[in-house]
């Protein structure tokens, strides 16, 4: 089982985190990895946005998908609600900020996702050539849009019922918000793929989709809700990103797309298409972070984070393979 | 005749399955070697060992006096062995020269290929096995035959002792299939021992001069000339022997029209294709490859966006080009390319069996597990599908059983009008009679039955009328008591048919 083998990566990669911190840390002080602090602030929040998308990101690509637009949807997103809610003053009630901010960013990740669908279905074209065209386009467009690179403009700040007294609510010492956005998107995504009938279409378009076809399975549709989820994904984590921070730049979420595919592929979704699943995402996810969050409580120079987290990437998917290279063998080849 | 080649206690494994258990065999020279079993018996993978494809686990091949273990097909190519694969492997994209001199490109400066010097030696190579093709033309526009055809000849360009030929036939058409024994015929003259893997036997009695059964992985025995009978061979390959089946639904007579197709038209595919299937007929389609016969039934569960013409289901006119309205209509289809187009093989077989009836299984959007388990159960144990379980994926199963689990998703959702397209193509001989008591059944309980196939004798056996289709037309239409082979490949290949 997929979400076994990297349960126990996580573990093991805990539990040398959590000795090193034991010896690293001075006399009396706390573990320097194994701390609230440290999991929450250091690991958990940023990785939220990471696991969200990856989410959106695995269903797409158990269709057999790609789609690398979401860090630039992702900043439209943030961008738009901190638009929004520069318009209302910083002491507005929570009953009107948060449905607007929670409106805007989705919609806008929505109607992002949709186009990226309806490109890809309406002109057939392939996914990876659609969302680079548009993750240009929608970087583009955050660059473009706002009056200011950062939002919200000078000398305005967004109401605290959204950021300090939700986003960033402190509960015991911590900030469990994003942590509890992100848990609660992988048990969306593991019903939606798992439990409902929408889940199974889309493993079975991803592993045949001429099967599928021939089943009488409306792949079109089936394809365009999937680029639509993803973009819905992207705006959930613009949301997230925009609550914690309090801003939004032009360039929220750069260079996200390629962390989000990483963790997808390292969490077992197959670039083929048929493999995949929410829980896989979150793992994936998990390992990544405690991979950058290692390099920080290490102290490795910065420098070295890109080629550490390459290596990792390449590792965790060479073990997949031969997983499932083993359990092919043991399964029954016969000629 | 002394022993050519010797297979002595051949073992293979792979993993925990064991494919084949000891095989010894002897081969004489100058031999066309037929090897038969049912699928998952070892035949092709005994091929293969000898093209040293699969390196055996145990054993060895003994060729000529000089014994061998192939680990590669280059060091089996060195021994003289080449085989001709079931699975054509090309680069459709290349042209025919290129994928003939595929890894030998004739050079110019070293550095440059001498397209010139490639051309010729292609055309070399073709003459060789009288086959005249442009040389220049993309692998992807070739048919099938011309294909294998490429394949044999660069097989006999690397001037082989041995030839291994594994199902050579399974995607042929009668015609094609004449040539393609004439040039094993050829090849036999020029004293070159072939190893005929299949489980197609009137091409086996036709063309080899001793047949051995595999059963299980394990051999059971050899047959020469003049002991090779069905019965004979049916009896070595499954320990029993099989009755001509005879259809059921022949004793009832058809109910109302089902299906009435006037003028059914395609460009370039298909023109002016008329015809009725009334409930409980089985009415086979027999034709050459690319004669439209699939690409009707295509057309008719809703597949071909360019089809004309008009198409009533008991009476209500179908709407044309949607598959949803065709499914809605109670039509299925069974399609010809089972791994691409029948099965998501990477799932259980629960999932594939629900696939047509998603809708039946749906509670407010989530999946009703049980009430799918009870559905994919039923079909599962109805059509005695061999797998180790409900949740196996289909690709873990032997193509027959693959092809039950095709044919339970169309039995699941039922349905008016099932159109089979080569039901039993690559299925062994067990898994075929049941196929093949299946679709009767069907009939018997008055669902009409579309039934192509390019197995002219599966055609006359099952079918209740027979039509012939040619160049995309309807060339006529035979009475089960006219359904005679001669009878229909005449009207397969026209007037100018000439054997």
């Amino acid at each position: 089982m997929q979400e076994f083998g990297l349960t126990l990566v996580v573990l093991a990669l805990g539990i040398i985190m959590s000795v090193y911190g034991y010896y690293d840390a001075a006399a009396g002080r706390p573990n320097t990895f194994l701390n609230f602090d440290n999991l929450i602030d250091g690991i958990a929040t940023p990785m939220s946005y990471y696991a969200i998308m990856a989410v959106g990101l695995t269903i797409v690509i158990i269709t057999g998908g790609i789609d690398i637009s979401a860090g630039s949807i992702m900043a439209l997103s943030a961008l738009g609600t901190a638009a929004a809610l520069q318009l209302f003053p910083s002491t507005a009630p929570a009953w009107q900020v948060l449905p607007v901010a929670v409106v805007v960013a989705l919609g806008i990740g929505l109607l992002c996702g949709t186009i990226n669908g309806g490109l890809i279905v309406g002109l057939n074209l392939h996914p990876f050539i659609v969302t680079l065209g548009t993750m240009s386009i929608f970087r583009g467009l955050a660059n473009v849009l706002p009056p200011e690179k950062t939002l919200p403009s000078a000398g305005k700040r967004l109401p605290a019922a959204f950021t300090t007294e939700f986003m960033r609510v402190e509960v015991w010492g911590i900030q469990p918000m994003p942590l509890i956005i992100m848990l609660l998107c992988v048990a969306l995504g593991w019903v939606y793929l798992r439990m409902m009938v929408v889940g199974r279409e889309t493993y079975a378009v991803g592993g045949n989709e001429e099967a599928a076809r021939f089943s009488g399975l409306p792949v079109a549709w089936i394809k365009l809700r999937t680029y639509a989820i993803a973009g819905l994904a992207a705006g959930l984590a613009g949301l997230v990103s925009v609550g914690r921070f309090g801003t939004a730049s032009t360039s929220t979420g750069t260079g996200y797309e390629l962390t989000v595919i990483a963790a997808a592929v390292v969490g077992g979704a197959s670039l083929l298409g048929g493999r995949g699943t929410a829980l896989g995402a979150l793992l994936g996810t998990l390992v990544i972070a405690l991979i950058e969050n290692g390099i920080i409580v290490m102290r490795f120079a910065q420098e070295y984070r890109l080629i550490i987290i390459g290596m990792a990437i390449i590792v965790a998917v060479s073990f997949d393979r031969l997983s499932v290279y083993l359990s092919a063998r043991r399964g029954n080849q016969r000629a | 005749m002394t022993d050519f080649i010797q297979f002595r206690s051949i073992t293979k494994t792979f993993g925990g399955v064991t494919a084949l258990r000891g095989v010894s065999l002897s081969i004489g020279r100058g031999e066309c070697h037929g090897l038969m079993g049912e699928n998952g018996a070892g035949k092709s993978t005994l091929g293969k060992v000898l093209a040293g494809i699969h390196k055996p686990s145990e054993g060895d091949v003994v060729i000529d006096g000089t014994p061998h273990i192939f680990s590669s097909p280059r060091e089996a190519l060195s021994a003289g062995v080449a085989m001709v694969h079931q699975e054509l492997a090309f680069c459709p994209d290349l042209s025919v020269a290129e994928n003939l001199c595929m890894g030998h490109y004739p050079r110019r400066f070293g550095l440059l290929i001498d397209r010139e010097a490639m051309a010729d030696r292609a055309r070399t190579l073709l003459n060789a096995i009288g086959v005249n093709l442009d040389v220049w033309q993309p692998m992807r526009d070739l048919s099938t035959a011309q294909e294998q055809l490429v394949q044999i000849a660069a097989a006999v360009g690397t001037n082989p002792r041995i030839i291994v030929f594994d199902e050579p036939t399974s995607s042929l058409a009668e015609p094609d299939v004449h040539n393609l024994f004439r040039l094993i015929d050829d090849l036999r003259q020029r004293g070159i021992t072939t190893i005929y893997v299949s489980h197609r036997m009137p091409e086996l009695f036709r063309l080899c001069d001793k047949i051995s059964v595999l059963r299980d992985g394990q051999y059971v025995g050899t047959l020469g000339k003049d002991e090779m009978t069905h019965d004979a061979v049916v009896r070595l390959m499954i320990g029993r022997s099989v009755e001509e089946y005879f259809p059921h639904h022949l004793a009832g007579s058809p109910g109302d029209t089902v299906l009435r197709v006037r003028n059914l038209t395609s460009p370039g595919l298909f023109r002016d294709i008329s015809f009725d299937i009334r409930a409980g007929e089985i009415i086979g389609f027999a034709g050459l490859v690319g004669a439209g016969r699939s690409e009707v039934a295509k057309a008719l569960f809703g597949l071909d966006p360019r089809v004309t013409g008009t198409v009533e289901v008991n009476g209500q006119p179908l709407q044309l080009q949607s598959i949803q309205a065709s499914m809605r209509a109670g039509i299925g289809l069974v399609p010809e390319d089972r791994k691409r187009q029948g099965a998501v093989l990477g799932m259980p077989c629960r999932a594939n069996i629900s696939m047509a009836v998603l809708d039946r299984v749906n509670r407010a959007g989530f999946l009703n597990d049980a009430k799918e388990k009870q559905i994919a159960a039923n079909f599962f144990d109805q059509l005695h599908v061999k797998a180790s379980s409900l949740e196996a994926p289909v690709n873990s199963l032997s193509g027959g059983n693959q092809q039950k689990i095709v044919l339970a998703k169309w039995l699941a959702r039922g349905g008016r009008l099932l159109i089979v397209d080569e039901p039993t193509r690559g299925v062994d001989v067990g898994a075929k009679a049941a196929i093949h008591a299946l679709i009767d059944g069907l009939a018997w309980k008055g669902i009409a039955v579309m039934l192509i196939s390019s197995e002219l004798p599966e055609v006359i056996n099952l079918s209740t009328r027979v039509i012939v289709m040619r160049d995309g037309h309807i060339a006529g239409e035979l009475a089960r008591a006219q359904a005679t082979q001669e009878a229909i490949l005449r009207l397969m290949a026209g007037v100018e048919m000439a054997s």
